[in-house]
């Protein structure tokens, strides 16, 4: 894969060059955040910007006292529940899906993936009166339970292209030795499948962390996440910039620790099914 | 014949789905023929009225061109980017490389749109009233109209483009090796290795990119509220923040309801056409 | 592998489950600005309940729950709230420039003239300023009670008028019109090019429609909106009365949107009051009005000593028509028609807008406003203020007209409407005419869809 280096070195010039650019474009608005949480109001919104400065954690204390840490719980429970709930109802679906043929798998699995396309604001509303119905409002399984919306289909869809593309033997050779297709499931697709599974996780987990409009709707005091947090935080009597700054470092800490690990479960998983 | 174990399996999927989908859709349908005016006490069936009324005003229209122009530059920056990215990584840069470039994957686009207007903000931004005006350049990137369109699509490129790269990277690890080798026997250089190799092994991740893109897109709300609210004006004000606006602020729960028929009308077309494109006519890039 | 995911799965939704509830009566409120708002009450943070609150509660066997949050979130979740009958919230935050005329017409707030009378140890109707009880009530009956609330006012650099030889703050909005001219152009000529003349706010949506509405009432000399200056549905059905926003609308909005180009900061088309406020306090602004309370709350946030040392109040221009600049707004709130427990929520209402509040209001805060006369005219803000101020401030009150924009059940869609096209004239995507004649078609529509004019 590797070309041969001679007529490439403009080409390699290029690429660091690129390279460069995009990592400069992506970690200097992080690294310019990170600086204001540490600045006194005045000096955060100085032109132009103060270079040498003393520290000041205040910001970091008033999130402290904010409530955040509650929501870092629920944000965390959220999107793990709907991990789990994604995973245990998609993966049957999807593995009962990839072994259908014809108009109807077709048309069931379009179904699925259209049912993504669903513009948000406008299934507030039902979905508001549904929950309220049931007296989840303001819970996390809720919010939860709405992200499927979201991250079911998606699931779905992943683990469904990944399926297909296992060879059909290893069902064949356990079904012979009169297994269940649930014990199929379990035993030989499932171990197979692992590290698309695995991705699955992260990449759902992830839609989940970040979702701001359900669960904005959904919650009022005891479910809120980290994003309908820090919304609400910003918005209040005074732009309170070096506060928002340290609100949004600290909303990043948790999922950046998980996404150091798990961004190479992303590539494996999907470079393994999902996008051959 | 009893019921095909298929069917279990698919049957909890289906229920979930009918819960949190089919109900608020149809709820939604039913909503969108409704006189339904929070401030009027009266609702009653309106037939399509709300529909005739949306389709028939301008601003209807000019959410859809802003959501037109929004999507088409963000999605054509992300593809450039992400693919530029993933072709980068499959030969060079580090793992750690890869975790930074990942990195705003994780961080809520809320958390991202209050980034980029501290730095671009006109007057204490530091690029907006720092580095611009050193170019000499005088333009206030959030308060001009078509200035504040770029500045909420660069928002969402750094916000979204880690996972365009994500999929690239992974498609690209895909294409076996000796395609390339075959390629290079026959005397070609990278660029026609890109074009003829590369690039048609890439329909199935294209697939998967544009629709991820084209959802994304259609329910992206608070990056754009938080950095401009839609404006200056409605120059940022795309198909969501429109409803939103039309739901909660003027109270007009029947339009909105319109409103959200007609985008659900607009994706699912658009991703039959995507979904012909690149799935129907090439069976072998869905992996089977 | 399987045990452990249902085990997994089932302690996850055990955690997910909702806190049960404990019987006492509860009252739960929504409202914004924690730490700010009744800072006495709940603290700093606005989640610790003080003494004042427990001894509230204790004395009356009531709960107090209070859920914050940012002004335009906790907006949504009282609209939500509301039109799904859910009855969350007991008491829910209203404010005077839309929610009040919109909720009380839609029939989701229990009238307060009735209940007015069985909390008078806590709030005492007679005490207040009329005005801003005037301003919460809608067909002759009262939907909410007054916490913080303003008049219209200036707040600008009493240094820079100085600088530029203009010795008392303009009595006209013509006159006013030539200082801030004549300040833009000395700080051109001295080469200041980080401080904007005038500061105001232009985001789309209703941030900009109660300052502008201030406009048009000064231009029109009256509440220029439909034909006649109808305000109530009942005036606008007997005058058959259409929409004038291409009438005699248009002075004022002009107005509005031509300072705001010419004077103002160069985002101003994106601003809401934070940013006028956060302009103000970081010295980057001569001229803040009308609603001057938030030329207040930049000065308690400032770290500019110029800003602090400063900075003058004056009375709001007079326009064309003699009557000032107007911007008057009530952050109040009523009781939800869907409360289970009205009485108690009443009860708490009163206590956390009567006086005993309101005076902690003004002892952690300190704005030179008052709904209670007593407390604008006590040792605190006395302390805190120069007499001729107060003294202004409390004209502003008597020169005040409540209902200087109509009070239709349609009003939080029109101030929607409203903001909207000066924010696209202001950032020019649209001429002042185009706006208004796209403003008047949408307004024309909308009276007629809900039937005024059958």
């Amino acid at each position: 894969m590797r070309p041969p280096g001679r007529q490439n070195t403009a080409l390699s010039v290029l690429r660091i060059g690129f390279l460069g650019a995009v990592l400069v474009f992506v970690i200097f608005p992080l690294v310019w955040l990170a600086i204001a949480s540490l600045k006194t109001r005045a000096a955060a919104l100085a032109v132009p910007p103060t270079v040498i400065f003393t520290p000041d954690f205040a910001a970091y204390e008033k999130i402290v006292a904010s409530g955040l840490l509650d929501a870092f719980l629920n944000s965390f429970t959220i999107a793990i529940t709907n991990v789990l709930l994604s995973l245990l109802i998609g993966v049957p679906a999807a593995y009962a899906l990839a072994r259908m043929r014809g108009a109807l798998q077709e048309n069931l699995s379009f179904w699925v993936l259209s049912i993504r396309l669903a513009p948000l604001f406008a299934v507030i509303l039902p979905l508001y009166v549904l929950f309220q119905q049931l007296g989840l409002l303001d819970t996390r399984l809720a919010v939860s339970l709405a992200h499927l919306t979201l991250t079911l289909p998606l699931s779905v869809w992943l683990l469904m292209t990944y399926f297909r593309a296992m060879p059909l033997d290893l069902d064949e050779a356990a079904m012979l030795d009169g297994a269940k297709p649930w014990q199929t499931l379990l035993m030989v697709i499932v171990p197979v499948a692992r590290p698309m599974i695995a991705s699955v996780a992260v990449i759902v987990f992830i839609f989940s962390w970040n979702e701001f409009l359900l669960a904005f709707f959904l919650t009022s005091r005891d479910a809120q996440t980290v994003p309908v947090v820090v919304a609400g935080l910003a918005g209040t009597m005074s732009f309170d910039w070096p506060l928002i700054a340290a609100i949004s470092i600290c909303s990043m800490i948790p999922a950046l620790i998980f996404v150091g690990f798990a961004q190479r479960h992303i590539v494996e998983g999907l470079a393994s099914g999902a996008v051959k | 014949m009893t019921l095909d174990w298929r069917f279990w399996f698919l049957i909890p999927m289906i229920m979930a789905l009918a819960t949190v989908i089919l109900f608020p859709t149809a709820y939604l349908f039913w909503m969108s023929t409704q006189h339904w005016l929070v401030t009027d006490p009266d609702r009653y069936f309106a037939g399509l009225d709300n529909f005739l009324r949306l389709l028939g005003g301008s601003d209807f229209w000019q959410a859809l061109r802003v959501t037109g122009a929004y999507l088409a530059l963000s999605t054509i920056l992300m593809l450039g980017l992400g693919m530029g990215l993933a072709l980068t990584f499959a030969r060079a840069g580090s793992g750690v490389m890869r975790a930074i470039v990942v990195m705003p994957l994780v961080i809520p686009p809320v958390v991202a749109g209050f980034t980029w207007r501290f730095l671009l903000n006109g007057e204490i931004g530091f690029i907006g009233a720092f580095l611009l005006p050193m170019t000499g350049l005088d333009v206030n990137l959030l308060a001009e109209p078509r200035a504040a369109l770029v500045s909420v699509v660069i928002a969402d490129v750094w916000s979204r483009t880690p996972f365009m790269f994500l999929i690239f990277l992974a498609a690209l690890q895909s294409i076996p090796r000796d395609y390339y080798e075959a390629a290079r026997m026959d005397g070609a250089n990278p660029f026609h290795e890109f074009f003829f190799v590369t690039l048609p092994m890439l329909r199935g991740a294209l697939f998967v990119a544009v629709l991820f893109r084209l959802v994304d897109a259609i329910n992206t709300f608070e990056l754009i509220f938080v950095m401009t609210r839609g404006g200056p004006g409605r120059a940022t004000q795309i198909l969501s923040i429109f409803g939103w606006r039309t739901a909660f602020q003027e109270l007009d729960f029947g339009q909105a309801a319109a409103l959200g028929v007609v985008m659900l009308a607009i994706c699912l077309t658009a991703a039959m056409l995507v979904f012909r494109q690149f799935v129907k006519g090439d069976p072998g890039t869905t992996g089977t | 592998m399987k045990t452990t995911a249902t085990l997994l799965t089932a302690s996850a939704i055990a955690l997910a489950l909702p806190v049960a509830a404990y019987a006492q009566t509860e009252v739960n409120i929504v409202a914004f600005a924690p730490g700010f708002a009744w800072a006495d009450m709940f603290g700093p943070s606005g989640t610790d309940k003080t003494d004042k609150l427990r001894a509230f509660e204790e004395a009356n066997d009531i709960v107090v729950n209070i859920e914050f949050a940012d002004e335009e979130t906790a907006r949504q979740k009282v609209l939500l709230d509301l039109v799904n009958k859910t009855g969350t919230y007991d008491l829910v935050m209203l404010g005077s420039d839309g929610a009040v005329q919109t909720f009380s017409y839609a029939g989701y707030l229990e009238p307060l003239d009735d209940l007015l009378p069985t909390a008078t140890q806590y709030f005492d109707a007679d005490a207040v300023y009329p005005q801003f009880l005037e301003a919460n009530r809608v067909n002759d009956q009262l939907w909410a009670l007054p916490y913080y609330s303003f008049g219209a006012g200036v707040i600008y650099r009493k240094d820079i008028f100085d600088r530029y030889g203009i010795a008392e703050f303009p009595a006209t909005t013509a006159e006013l019109e030539d200082a801030l001219a004549t300040i833009k152009a000395g700080l051109e000529a001295d080469g200041v090019d980080d401080m904007f003349t005038l500061t105001m706010r232009g985001a789309p949506g209703e941030e900009p429609s109660l300052d502008l509405s201030g406009f048009v009432y000064a231009y029109a000399g009256y509440p220029a909106w439909f034909e006649g200056g109808a305000t109530t549905p009942e005036a606008i059905r007997e005058a058959d009365a259409k929409p004038i926003f291409t009438g005699d609308f248009r002075e004022g909005f002009e107005t509005f949107v031509n300072w705001s180009r010419e004077y103002g900061p160069d985002g101003i088309a994106t601003h809401t009051w934070v940013d006028m406020m956060n302009l103000y306090g970081a010295g980057q602004a001569v001229v803040l009005m009308p609603s001057a309370i938030n030329g207040f709350a930049a000065l308690g946030g400032t770290e500019d000593e110029n800003v602090a040392q400063h900075t003058a109040f004056a009375p709001s221009p007079a326009g064309p028509s003699g009557e000032p600049v107007q911007s008057f707004w009530t952050f109040s709130i009523g009781v939800s028609a869907y409360s289970d427990n009205k009485e108690e929520a009443f009860k708490t209402l009163a206590f956390l807008t009567g006086e005993q509040a309101m005076q902690g209001f003004a002892e952690s805060i300190g704005w030179p406003y008052s709904t209670f006369p007593s407390i604008t005219r006590g040792e605190v803000l006395t302390a805190k203020w120069p007499a001729e101020m107060l003294d202004q401030i409390e004209a502003s009150y008597d020169q005040a007209n409540p209902q200087y924009f109509p009070y239709i059940p349609e009003l939080n869609a029109f101030m929607e409407r409203i903001g909207t096209a000066a924010s696209e004239a202001i950032a020019g995507s649209k001429t002042v005419d185009e706006a208004l004649e796209e403003l008047q078609a949408w307004a024309e529509d909308r009276m007629e869809r809900a039937g005024y004019y059958e």
